[in-house]
């Protein structure tokens, strides 16, 4: 094994940075979902490394588990950004502010 | 010769991660979202081949790969977005200027963190991340958590029906 786990962490790491600065960064809901599924997918890679360097496979269950927890999470995150499309033809966050605001939707 | 094509193969899956990301990170299009979405994860389950995880690999191909990018896509083909449905970001380079700094230092502080738990991977036998042994495993320490998950995506599914309707309370009002 010549590829030590610090490259497997650091590209990992990257990867979940990419995700909050575009989870701050950005206005468009599509972007913020699918930052969002980008760390998901860096804990995967991490736990996934954990899992290799303890040669354990609980890292491997977990990640699997993740798997799942992100398919639920991207249908109804999906089903939600229709639906709110649909009533306000735009893509903006700054748009969804009525229950902040108190007004009726 | 092995050494050369794992550092090679690390190299460019771990660039597609980072191409994944950044397109979606900078990009306006939403169809340039979707292309680095299925990059960046098509990369990550390479990553995981790469570490001797086979069952996760196909999962991730599977699931991931197979599944939540391909319903993203038909959700951004039917909604059928138009420039000026994208909300405007005029100071979208200031934003991740700034955002990019207070990140910096929690990135380089986890990297950090994660790097004290080992410094080389041992060898593993060759059954490891396998079927039999996941499966194994799966049904003598994850079974409840493996149930609790098929209640979640069932609610998961029925949720995403019933907000996915076509006509909802606020449509007959108005």
């Amino acid at each position: 094994m010549t590829v030590n786990p610090d490259a497997y962490f650091a590209v990992a790491t990257l990867l979940f940075s990419l995700g909050i600065l575009g989870v701050i960064s950005r206005r468009n809901l599509l972007v913020m979902y699918l930052s969002i599924e980008l760390m998901l997918n860096a804990v995967n890679l991490i736990l996934a490394t954990f899992s290799r360097l303890h040669p354990d496979e609980g890292g491997t269950m977990i990640a699997l588990f993740m798997i799942g927890v992100i398919a639920a999470e991207a249908a109804l995150f999906l089903a939600v950004i229709v639906q709110i499309y649909r009533k306000k033809h735009t893509l903006d966050s700054d748009a969804f502010t009525e229950l902040a605001q108190g007004k009726k939707l | 010769m092995i050494e050369i094509l794992e550092t090679s193969l690390f190299a460019l899956l771990a660039l597609g991660v980072l191409t994944g990301g950044l397109m979606i990170l900078l990009a306006r299009r939403p169809a340039t979202h979707a292309m680095g979405f299925f990059i960046a994860l098509l990369s990550v389950a390479g990553l995981f081949a790469l570490l001797h995880q086979s069952f996760l690999f196909f999962a991730q191909v599977l699931v991931s790969v197979g599944g939540v990018v391909i319903v993203t896509l038909i959700m951004i083909l039917t909604v059928n977005l138009r420039e000026a449905d994208l909300p405007p970001e005029p100071h979208q380079t200031r934003w991740l200027i700034g955002a990019a700094v207070i990140i910096a230092p929690l990135s380089l502080l986890l990297y950090q963190t994660l790097t004290t738990l080992g410094d080389a991977f041992p060898p593993v036998s060759d059954t490891f991340g396998g079927t039999r042994s996941l499966g194994t495993l799966l049904f003598h320490d994850g079974v409840l958590p493996f149930e609790i998950l098929s209640v979640l995506l069932l609610t998961a599914m029925v949720g995403a029906i019933i907000i996915g309707k076509k006509e909802q309370s606020y449509d007959r009002e108005s």
